[in-house]
């Protein structure tokens, strides 16, 4: 057993699980929502194709581009002739950006990619993989932090400065990256059909640099975050938040196509200030064979990270229970459905928090066991 | 997962299975023996009381589970298993105290004026381990024998006394076509106590059953003062005393049985669990644990 791990995973516990409880209790309207988002999500589900067509129709009739990619080398092949010689890239935290490897193909190709939420910027200049899909630095202590920025980022950064100045110390850098950029990447928390808006939350205010000052924004996501309209969408975001413990969210950023104004006769003129290019790939990468199988609750899955804290395996393993960046109870999912690996669903004890607290009624732990199946059987 | 861990846990199934198929026991144990802790209840009948010998061997479970990686590599032939220095015994006190659990068990059901049998050492293992480590083919192909044999005795309900015989016989259901009545004790009983516990839930009760009310308040009503705590006993927060993962890793899961217990602790020194496993596992950290099953009347 981690000393350091054991000691990180139960103040995270503290600080995040009474306070979910307290946010579903003070905004009942939270779990209601939940309700719906999960039938609206089982309807996308069931007509795929359906969906992914409107999204398409939607990006396209708004001046974006849109991108179906089959698998992770799709995805990269899609990447790689949109940034073409364009060489700052900052990235924003999102675990299908890990899933298709983008950080480590665009960094071979000697492009300059920076993360710019805290949490996952330090898990890059540690060479590491996140631990938990919102937190993603959790395993790492105040006191490693500092040496890390320490090496990497400001000598005088030491175990003696305050978290306040380690923060603005990333911020100063995380600002020329931002200034440079030439391409924002990005995840999304959901995306819209009947719009094709892309949704994302956030609470440090990164997100918004990334899909406001390069001239192209690139989000990539899997198929499973098409909600049928706006409002699910907005539904999608705002239940992944409370049940994140984020309420309410800092900020949510919608985009719909690249900036335009109207402003002169009300002549739509593209671009304005913001990207003069809007990308959105969607990514399949085992996701249509898994809803047509019995892990096909796994793809209703929000990533709200609340299962991991009710799970024995996660406080006991860290991210060793998955395969990193998909880990804890919806990882074991996640790591089956993209890259068909079910070996580390046999350390699950079936201890059953995990479909207690999951917002979208999940049965984790039967999907678990079929996995286990797909190991053992 | 490591192949060498793979292969072991794959040559256990095969292994589990073949004994399960030809002697409805995953591993040979003295029947007979497991058995005596009674002879007052009616030889079979529509209703029985089903141990799956669950209280009885919970206490050699472990040991097993050490034997296990011993056996698939030296591939023991089946016929040997039943011999000697693999047929381990509990202590005495160890199985003197399985035996008045269950007696307590029945004494509390005939107060409630249930009236059962008991199938003795013809008694068949539920297949919960099947169950438990993702075998579900397997798993099925037994429930389906278990299923005819349940029949064969005329039988139409069955009395549970642990999370897992109840937790396996009532997947059955969704999964084959085995529609016999299972009913656990605890639903079908009020009783007394007395005391202040922390409670250990067993994962398969509270959370698999949904049973996580029910026992509240049964356990409420009894007299007996039950301490909380939101991060450590309520639905969504408590976890598994580690038990299932030993089959996996015997080490991580006392580690798992270890950290528990320091959370449970901390709320109360006396513990009450309702799992003969849970009860196994914890105890090592635990001086003052119970089962639900030894302090009510
Ligand atoms: S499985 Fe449920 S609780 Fe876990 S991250 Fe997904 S939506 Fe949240």
């Amino acid at each position: 057993m981690n000393y350091e791990w054991n000691v990180s995973i139960d103040k995270a516990i503290l600080n995040n699980a009474p306070n979910v409880n307290k946010i579903l209790e003070e905004n009942p309207y939270i779990k209601e929502t939940a309700k719906e988002l999960r039938s609206k999500k089982l309807e996308v589900l069931g007509n795929i194709d359906f969906y992914i067509d409107k999204t398409e129709e939607s990006v396209k009739r708004s001046g974006g581009h849109f991108h179906f990619a089959k698998d992770s080398s799709d995805a990269m092949e899609i990447v790689r002739e949109i940034v073409k010689n364009n060489k700052n890239i900052v990235l924003s935290k999102s675990n299908v950006l890990y899933e298709i490897k983008l950080r480590e193909e665009l960094s071979k190709l000697g492009k300059d990619v920076w993360e710019t939420d805290l949490g996952e910027y330090l898990v890059q200049i540690n060479n590491d993989m996140p631990s938990h899909l919102i937190a993603p630095a959790i395993h790492l202590s105040k006191e490693k932090i500092s040496k890390l920025l320490n090496k990497n980022l400001d000598k005088s950064i030491n175990e003696n400065t305050s978290v306040e100045d380690m923060v603005k110390a990333v911020r100063k850098f995380l600002m020329e990256k931002y200034l440079a950029s030439e391409v924002g990447i990005t995840g999304a928390n959901a995306i819209s059909a009947d719009t094709g808006s892309v949704l994302l939350i956030e609470n440090e205010g990164n997100i918004r640099m990334d899909t406001v000052l390069p001239g192209i924004h690139i989000a990539i996501t899997g198929i499973d975050k098409i909600v049928p309209t706006l409002k699910d969408a907005f539904n999608e975001v705002i239940v992944q938040a409370s049940y994140a413990g984020f309420y309410p969210p800092t900020y949510i950023n919608v985009t719909s196509g690249p900036s335009a104004t109207g402003d002169i006769e009300l002549q739509k003129v593209s671009p304005a200030t913001g990207p003069r290019e809007f990308h959105l790939i969607v990514i399949d990468n085992g996701r249509k064979e898994a809803i047509n199988s019995d892990l096909r609750e796994s793809l209703l899955c929000i990533r709200c990270g609340r299962c991991y804290f009710s799970c024995p395996a996660y406080k006991y393993y860290g991210k060793d229970f998955g395969d990193s960046p998909y880990t804890g109870p919806t990882g074991i999912m996640w790591s089956a459905v993209t890259a068909k690996k079910y070996d580390k669903s046999l350390l699950c004890m079936h201890s059953g928090g995990c479909k207690e607290v999951c917002p979208m009624d999940i049965n984790i732990p039967e999907i678990i066991e079929k996995i286990k199946f797909r190991e053992t059987g | 997962m490591d192949n060498k861990t793979l292969n072991r846990i794959l040559k256990m199934k095969n292994m589990i299975f073949d004994n399960l198929m030809e002697s409805y026991l995953p591993f040979p144990i003295d029947k007979k023996y497991y058995s005596s802790w009674t002879d007052k209840l009616p030889r079979d009948g529509d209703t029985v009381i089903y141990t799956s010998y669950m209280y009885q061997i919970s206490g050699i479970l472990k040991k097993y589970e050490k034997l296990f990686p011993k056996i698939s590599n030296v591939n023991v032939p089946k016929r040997l298993m039943g011999l000697s220095k693999f047929l381990i015994k509990p202590g005495e006190s160890e199985i003197k105290r399985s035996f008045s659990i269950m007696n307590n068990i029945v004494n509390i059901l005939q107060k409630n004026h249930i009236n059962f049998g008991y199938l003795y050492d013809d008694e068949p293992y539920s297949g919960a381990i099947l169950l438990e480590s993702g075998f579900l083919k397997e798993f099925m192909e037994y429930g389906n024998k278990l299923n005819d044999f349940f029949k064969s005795r005329g039988i139409k309900r069955i009395i549970t006394l642990d999370p897992h015989t109840t937790n396996a016989l009532k997947r059955l259901k969704t999964m084959i076509n085995f529609d016999i009545d299972v009913k656990n004790y605890i639903e079908l009983i009020n009783f007394n106590g007395s005391g202040e516990y922390v409670i250990h839930d067993s994962c398969l009760y509270s959370r698999a059953m949904d049973m996580y009310g029910l026992i509240r308040d049964k356990i409420n009503k009894s007299g007996i003062k039950i301490d909380e705590d939101y991060l450590t006993t309520s639905k969504d927060m408590g976890t598994c005393c580690g038990g299932p993962l030993s089959l996996i890793s015997v080490n991580d899961s006392d580690e798992i049985a270890r950290l528990r217990s320091e959370k449970l602790l901390k709320i109360n020194n006396n513990v009450l669990v309702m799992c003969p496993l849970c009860y196994q596992n914890l105890s090592p950290h635990v001086e003052n644990i119970k089962d639900l099953a030894e302090v009510i009347s």
